[in-house]
């Protein structure tokens, strides 16, 4: 924490720079910008500042370069992970602010926007000023912003065709830690932000790094054209192993937008929570010998009628006929799950204030065998069986997580919880998972993994954009506080 | 209502940020949120702080912080957006935070003279008592402390002692004598429904007024209470029941009831009235109330001849609040009219040339807005026109 004299002369200048009413000391702040959902250990700031614009993020980053006071920046505040608890103290850069959408180019199908601007702004504007096109939407509230989703990787609806959030980004502007402004991509060499290639992609330099290397103040994101007609076909399996053959299979078909598996049990506490009652996962709902064991769905769409049930019907068909001697039901139909936006994400907000996870990104190979271990350590817990699963990329990798929602108010949950965590956390990496949006305690354990060198040269990058270490740190490319 | 009383609700709140803008048109939803930014001014921080506080984590002492628990409308935007089990109980959160701070001895200086003026004359802006009735002073209309009457007017403390507004309470006795209702009013021997206390954290308070309404009523024989007031209309109608004072009268906006006695052929809308208009729901009207009142002054404004009705992009349930609830405008009176200007701006540029609405605290707030930021806006109460539109 500052002391008070230094404390006093940086708040002046803060209010220079954002204006009194956008700089905060008061503890209601600090308390709040200090935790998030998960059990990550709360850190108080010692001041909040929200800019304005562009020119005041880099005079707030040129002060405390000077200065070498901590940054730490987030968007919504329903952060996770840990990764918006300012481990040193120091600063909080708020961004929300900052949500203009800048840009949609119709003709080049991308979107150019601010720091802060949510999912919800976005769909909101594209349906609005270009019905024929749609972003993707995360498994989150509208709230969460569509930088930090790219930033920190996310799984989204799309993901399944273009992996994770970060694969679709085609120019950045960012304020380096001394204050510099740059612009990567093609929008560096001429007006339109169409690509990040063909260059050296810079953008490795920042995505991934939860805003330990710079902030990046705009984003132009792959937009897409939206089909007329969707739908969600779902497949229930008494057993996992059925469940991995549905994954694998429907993969590669190539035919949906979208492939999730989840737990039943899951689902059950998704429809307390949809009737808006309490959906903890602690005392564990268990499974009747009669239900389902997983849920497998893909998410499907067309531009006509026509093209939906042909994709619909080779769906069926390569399933009923690959998976004839598994104990399986469906396929079930319902209207495409994007009719849920923006409430998708209640199921497992709705354990009490808290939510937490070990999310991961691996190899399909493995998957079976993670997901099913990772279950058993819920039963060993007398925990729900959560897992959630989204195939990206085609099929060349999977995202992996057990969500978590639970009561904030009950120190034993919260204590089952962490057991769990540290153990999942030891399965994924035995698997060949990694975690992602990595809290800092799963940083330091992949440091552990990868050697000596690895480490070195994200010690190296980091040093040479930030010398002063003060975005984020703690975190990747810096060492433990 | 004590932050003891509001436990279970506590820890429903994962601070997602869902609740800061409305569903699917993702526009800014919670005026305190909006103006400040910071985290603490939103629903969701202050279920933190209220948190924070049961757990000893945070101490009501801070003044500034304070300021965050007053610094909210009680719009019930957060409530309507919310899915979370709590989502009811998110403004009995704020409203507990704010019983706590006074139970500490907290006590807000412009809050205290509404508590004063309740004590002391039984209203809240400390007006002398005989006053309450000079709004109706040179009409005929019955006093139902008298004579026995069908329907009760209740003016409310604003309609009674604001001079400005005075029109609203006039124009509906005249619409409702015109319309052969048998209507009478209390005068001077009006009292505050009490829902402006209970807003405030005075508890006490508002179960006192609470009590003397609805047996005063009953002592009198009453089975209609008709209001302008939305939210004394709100006050009777949803929370008194919840501290099980259950109204033995019919309950009534006067929108309500104009469009009852539309319906029934009772009031005739003749005149035209040439005017472009957009309709701000209040707050006390429509997500405080399930079902909210949304059709009926829609209803009643294309029943006009002349009027054209133009939505503002946030309507209905998605209403932004005009700012002047739960106390805001007296706590926090540039926050109030911020809220304004932003709703003033919103109806501006539907084409509209008058913003109507249904709410004696929305229009006096509005007006405030009108003159404060010099807006071309003419602010009108539902029952104007409708006076207009049945003259002469």
């Amino acid at each position: 924490m500052l002391d008070t004299l230094r404390k006093v002369q940086i708040i002046q200048a803060l209010e220079r720079i954002a204006g009194s009413e956008y700089v905060s000391t008061n503890p209601a702040d600090l308390y709040i910008y200090s935790r998030d959902m998960t059990i990550a250990e709360p850190v108080l700031p010692d001041i909040v500042v929200i800019p304005g614009s562009v020119g005041e993020i880099q005079a707030i980053l040129r002060l405390a370069n000077e200065l070498d006071l901590p940054v730490t920046s987030c968007v919504a505040g329903g952060n996770i992970g840990g990764l918006t608890i300012p481990l040193k103290s120091g600063l909080i850069l708020d961004l929300k602010r900052l949500n203009r959408i800048i840009e949609v180019n119709e003709t080049d199908m991308y979107a150019v926007v601010e720091a802060g601007t949510t999912f919800g702004q976005l769909k909101a504007y594209l349906e609005k000023h270009h019905p024929d096109l749609m972003y993707t939407y995360a498994f989150s509230p509208p709230s969460t912003g569509i930088v930090t989703n790219c930033l920190l990787q996310g799984l989204d609806n799309l993901s399944f065709r273009y992996g994770a959030a970060s694969h679709w980004v085609s120019g950045m502007e960012v304020v380096l830690p001394d204050g510099e402004l740059i612009k990567i991509g093609s929008c560096a060499v001429s007006s339109i932000w169409q690509s990040v290639v063909p260059f050296p992609e810079l953008t490795g330099l920042f995505l991934g790094w939860q805003g330990t290397t710079g902030i990046i103040t705009k984003m132009a994101v792959s937009l897409w054209p939206k089909p007329e007609f969707a739908i969600s076909m779902t497949f229930m399996f008494m057993d996992m192993e059925g469940a991995d053959k549905a994954l694998k299979l429907i993969a590669r078909s190539r035919v949906p937008d979208d492939l999730i598996g989840t737990s039943f049990a899951l689902s059950k506490i998704g429809k307390l929570a949809m009737n808006h009652q309490k959906a903890s996962i602690f005392p564990a709902q268990l499974r009747e010998p009669d239900e389902p064991e997983f849920i497998v769905t893909a998410e499907i769409s067309a531009h006509t009628e026509k093209e939906l049930n042909a994709k619909t019907e080779y769906l069926t068909e390569i399933v009923l006929t690959g998976l004839k001697d598994e104990k399986m039901s469906g396929p079930f139909t319902s209207p495409s799950s994007t009719a849920s936006f923006p409430m998708q994400a209640l199921p497992v907000l709705s354990g009490g204030g808290g939510l937490m996870w070990v999310g991961s990104y691996g190899p399909l190979s493995k998957w079976l065998e993670t997901a099913k271990r990772g279950c058993e350590l819920q039963d060993k817990y007398g925990i729900t069986r959560s897992c959630y699963t989204r195939i990206m990329l085609e099929g060349h990798f999977a995202g992996l997580r057990w969500m978590l929602p639970y009561d904030k108010g009950d120190p034993e949950t919260v204590r089952r919880i962490k057991a769990l965590c540290d153990e999942q956390l030891e399965l994924v990496l035995r698997t060949g998972y990694v975690p992602y949006k990595t809290p800092v305690w799963a940083i330091r354990r992949l440091e552990q993994l990868a050697g000596t060198e690895w480490v070195e040269l994200h010690r190296r990058i980091k040093q040479m954009l930030d010398p002063h270490n003060i975005l984020n740190p703690g975190r990747w490319g810096a060492p433990a506080i | 209502m004590a932050l003891e009383n509001v436990r279970e609700w506590l820890y429903g709140c994962t601070r997602c940020g869902t609740c800061k803008s409305f569903s699917n048109i993702f526009e800014p939803g919670c005026p305190a949120g909006e103006r400040y930014k910071l985290e603490s001014y939103y629903a969701s921080g202050k279920q933190l702080i209220a948190r924070a506080l049961a757990e000893g984590k945070l101490s009501l002492s801070d003044d500034e912080m304070r300021e965050r628990i007053y610094a909210c409308t009680g719009c019930l935007v957060c409530q309507q957006i919310c899915g979370v089990f709590h989502h009811e109980h998110i403004f009995d959160i704020v409203q507990s935070v704010r019983t706590e701070a006074i139970s500490n001895g907290f006590f807000h200086p412009a809050y205290a003279m509404i508590y004063y003026g309740l004590r002391s004359e039984d209203n809240v802006f400390r007006k002398p008592r005989n006053e309450r009735g000079e709004w109706a002073r040179d009409l005929d209309v019955k006093k139902a402390t008298r004579q026995k009457v069908d329907v009760l007017y209740h003016a409310g403390c604003l309609f009674s002692y604001e001079q400005e507004l005075w029109h609203v309470p006039r124009n509906i006795v005249s619409i409702l004598q015109n319309a052969g209702v048998d209507v009478g009013i209390m005068g001077e021997e009006e009292a505050c429904c009490g829902g402006k206390a209970y807003e405030i954290g005075y508890s006490g308070e508002f179960a006192k007024y609470a009590r003397h309404t609805v047996e005063n009523a009953s002592a009198l024989g009453i089975k209609t209470i008709v209001l302008s007031c939305s939210d004394g209309y709100s006050t009777m109608k949803n929370l008194y029941p919840k501290i099980n004072i259950v109204p033995q009268f019919e309950v009534l906006h006067s929108i309500e009831f104009i469009y009852q006695l539309i319906q029934t052929g009772q009031i005739k809308l003749k005149r035209e009235v040439p005017l472009k208009v957009t309709y701000h729901d209040p707050c006390h009207l429509g997500r405080h109330l399930d079902p909210g009142l949304y059709d009926p002054p829609r209803e009643i404004l294309k029943s006009i001849p002349g009027i054209e009705l133009i939505e503002m992009e946030r309507n209905r349930e998605k209403s932004w609040c005009c700012g002047a609830g739960s106390g805001v405008k007296q706590a926090n009176p540039e926050l109030s009219l911020w809220a304004a200007n932003e709703r003033l701006q919103e109806a501006q540029a539907t084409g509209a040339s008058a913003l109507v609405t249904a709410c004696g605290w929305c229009e006096r707030n509005f007006l405030d807005a009108v003159r404060e930021y010099s807006v071309n806006l003419k602010i009108y109460d539902i029952a104007d026109l409708v006076r207009l539109a049945i003259s002469p």
